[in-house]
């Protein structure tokens, strides 16, 4: 995919880490936050940070190949992602911070967890992918790219009038929208959307740990999550009501009090 | 010129009512509606219509697609074997195993070897890119597909004529450590070598872009060869592929030959999610004509020129008429006479072309109608099209 240019027409703050300038959204003040995002990369216009940054830093870079970030030739794996955190994680200016990943990005800060608990103080999933639980004939994850589009909408969304509008969109939104598509099929195509070595490492993770659900996400169940947590030592499970897959953008308000409750435990 | 004969063996005998309720006649619709039996007949009277080509001296081309009522070819290894073995005649061009979708390309490399040395020669191999619905039906990434197609093609060619030993490969995709193949092709250094041009389409391109688009493929080719500084090419290097019926009459040759738009008109029906929402298979700076229900009119103005995708080109083509078809050289329909002037024209339209690859049977033309189309056209135009060059 070297013939696609990267856009840039929106300006926006960069983050170096090995070599690779990462587009980052960032807001509030307090405790540090890296967030991982999921199958989108973070709208800085969302709710939820302007709420849940009263109380942290958040820090949220788009990965290579989402937004407006560049992703270098052959760096296609989820393993290129969690060793290019691990540098932006030796980058940043404190000692510890506190991870967040949702959906794509909850696999990806679990495989960063198993491997770096030391520069970490807390963790927290958000209807995370990376896991195989149930048998080899019952899918955990919703194969988003093999369904029909108004399926994955009715699975994604509690209230679907929430769910995007394309047809509302810029044409660098949807450029962005597509270069997100492209980027999340190339990392998560196969296995899909899991690592099946991940769960016998889960126990490494012994920090505190929140795995938050929308109650309704029919991308990845409630169930999944409760599985995800009893393999996680010590981990807390919650379920925000009201809810799909996208907690922080279907209910930012009650979102943003469980995160700052985790953080201030 | 040279002609070969086509048919993708579809099965056309699903409810229409069912078909219209389906987001897509490929990839997710239930096989529960393919009958055996029925297919068991579709696949005698094709490989027949095979075997009468290979009597009246026109080659044949196997193709292969994946779950859907445009094919059965499923697997181009098998049709292929049982070709080799059984026609004594032309030449079979395999067009092809979809290479890209395959784990290793060191087993196709052996299945072409194989066949090629089954026909004692007769082999010609094609490479085709593949589309949506075939990334979901064979468990591939839409996103490299391209990068895995070029590798397994190098694989391919250097497991077909290395002659020393076992070679060792551990490219991006493909790793083999021991490659070797038995029995080498019987055609040295190799059987010669297709590749459909175009969009990565479901549908084999080179059939769908009418004189305008023909002539810009070959156009790019020619220059990218002298780009390269690689010899000047003939027409020998071109190959057209159309809907083609000759019947006795120019109304009867439209009438059943109209009956091949099928494959327009109804196989192409795809789900969005295996066309305009398919990772990889445009640039994102598409996604503003493709995402949106309706493309706003200021959109791209000044910009790039957008790239059309596959679902767009599909869409033009699944409502085009008979006479649409004609006029833009996809179908070549009447007598011998008639049918043989419209293949002269656009020939010379286009600046000529050493191969015109017939589809001669789609949908519901039967076997009957297939096969009085193939005898009056290799007695009757064929001959014709041999002195055109």
């Amino acid at each position: 995919m070297g013939m696609t240019p990267v856009v840039s027409s929106s300006p926006s703050e960069r983050l170096s880490a090995g070599g690779i300038e990462l587009e980052v959204v960032r807001r509030g003040t307090g405790h540090p936050v890296l967030l991982l995002h999921g199958m989108q990369n973070v709208d800085p216009r969302a709710r939820f940070l302007d709420l849940l940054g009263r109380r942290a830093e958040i820090i949220a870079p788009s990965h290579p190949g989402f937004g407006h970030s560049p992703r270098p030739a052959d760096f296609e794996t989820v393993s290129d992602l969690v060793h290019l955190y691990l540098d932006v994680l030796d980058g940043l200016p404190y000692p510890k911070v506190t991870l967040m990943g949702f959906s794509f990005g909850g696999w990806l800060a679990a495989e960063i967890a198993v491997k770096c608990r030391h520069r970490l103080d807390r963790l927290v999933l958000v209807d995370a992918f990376g896991l195989k639980l149930s048998d080899r004939e019952t899918p955990d994850i919703l194969d988003v790219f093999n369904t029909s589009p108004q399926e994955v909408r009715r699975r994604s969304w509690h209230d679907p009038a929430k769910a995007p509008d394309l047809d509302a969109m810029s044409d660098d939104e949807l450029i962005v929208r597509a270069r997100n598509w492209d980027a999340l099929c190339l990392y998560g195509w196969h296995p899909y959307m899991y690592d099946p070595q991940l769960k016998r490492w889960l126990r490494r993770i012994t920090i505190p740990t929140l795995v938050l659900w929308g109650a309704w996400d029919g991308i990845v169940k409630p169930s999944y999550g409760r599985g995800y947590s009893a393999l996680i030592p010590g981990s807390r499970f919650e379920v925000i009501e009201a809810a799909g897959h996208h907690p922080e953008i279907e209910q930012p308000e009650a979102f943003a009090e469980r995160v700052a409750a985790f953080l201030d435990r | 010129m040279d002609v070969w004969y086509q048919c993708e063996n579809p099965y056309p005998f699903v409810p229409q009512d069912i078909l219209d309720r389906v987001d897509s006649v490929r990839a997710s619709l239930p096989n529960k509606y393919c009958d055996p039996k029925i297919a068991a007949d579709l696949f005698e009277e094709v490989l027949d219509e095979f075997m009468l080509c290979d009597d009246q001296g026109l080659n044949v081309v196997a193709i292969e697609h994946h779950a859907g009522i445009n094919s059965l070819f499923g697997a181009n290894p098998l049709i292929l074997g049982i070709l080799a073995r059984q026609m004594r005649n032309v030449r079979i061009l395999s067009m092809g195993t979809l290479v890209s979708l395959r784990k290793d390309p060191v087993r196709v490399a052996e299945e072409y070897a194989t066949a090629d040395v089954i026909c004692r020669g007769r082999l010609e191999i094609g490479f085709v890119k593949s589309g949506g619905t075939e990334m979901a039906s064979n468990n591939a990434n839409p996103v490299n597909n391209v990068e895995r197609y070029w590798e397994a093609i190098d694989l391919i060619r250097k497991a077909l004529t290395h002659q020393d030993g076992p070679f060792s490969w551990e490219g991006k995709h493909f790793t083999h450590r021991h490659v070797n193949i038995w029995p080498r092709p019987w055609q040295q250094p190799h059987p010669r070598l297709w590749a459909a041009t175009g969009d990565p389409d479901t549908v084999n391109v080179l059939v769908l872009r009418g004189a305008d688009g023909t002539k810009r493929a070959w156009g790019a080719y020619r220059q990218a060869r002298a780009e390269a500084r690689l010899p000047e090419v003939g027409t020998d290097h071109f190959a057209y592929a159309a809907f083609v019926y000759v019947g006795d009459t120019h109304e009867e040759g439209v009438r059943v030959g109209s009956k091949l738009l099928w494959f327009l008109n109804t196989s192409l029906k795809s789900a969005p999610q295996y066309s305009k929402f398919l990772p990889g298979t445009v640039p994102p700076q598409s996604a503003p004509l493709l995402y949106r229900s309706a493309p706003r009119p200021t959109t791209a103005a000044g910009g790039p020129r957008p790239v059309a995708s596959a679902s767009q080109n599909a869409a033009t083509l699944i409502g085009l008429t008979a006479d649409q078809a004609r006029e833009r050289g996809i179908l070549f329909a009447g007598n011998p006479d008639t049918v043989y002037r419209q293949i002269h024209d656009f020939y010379t339209e286009v600046g000529g072309f050493g191969h015109l690859v017939m589809i001669g049977r789609s949908g519901f033309l039967t076997h009957a109608e297939a096969e009085k189309g193939i005898r009056l056209f290799s007695a009757e135009v064929m001959p014709r099209l041999k002195e055109l060059g």
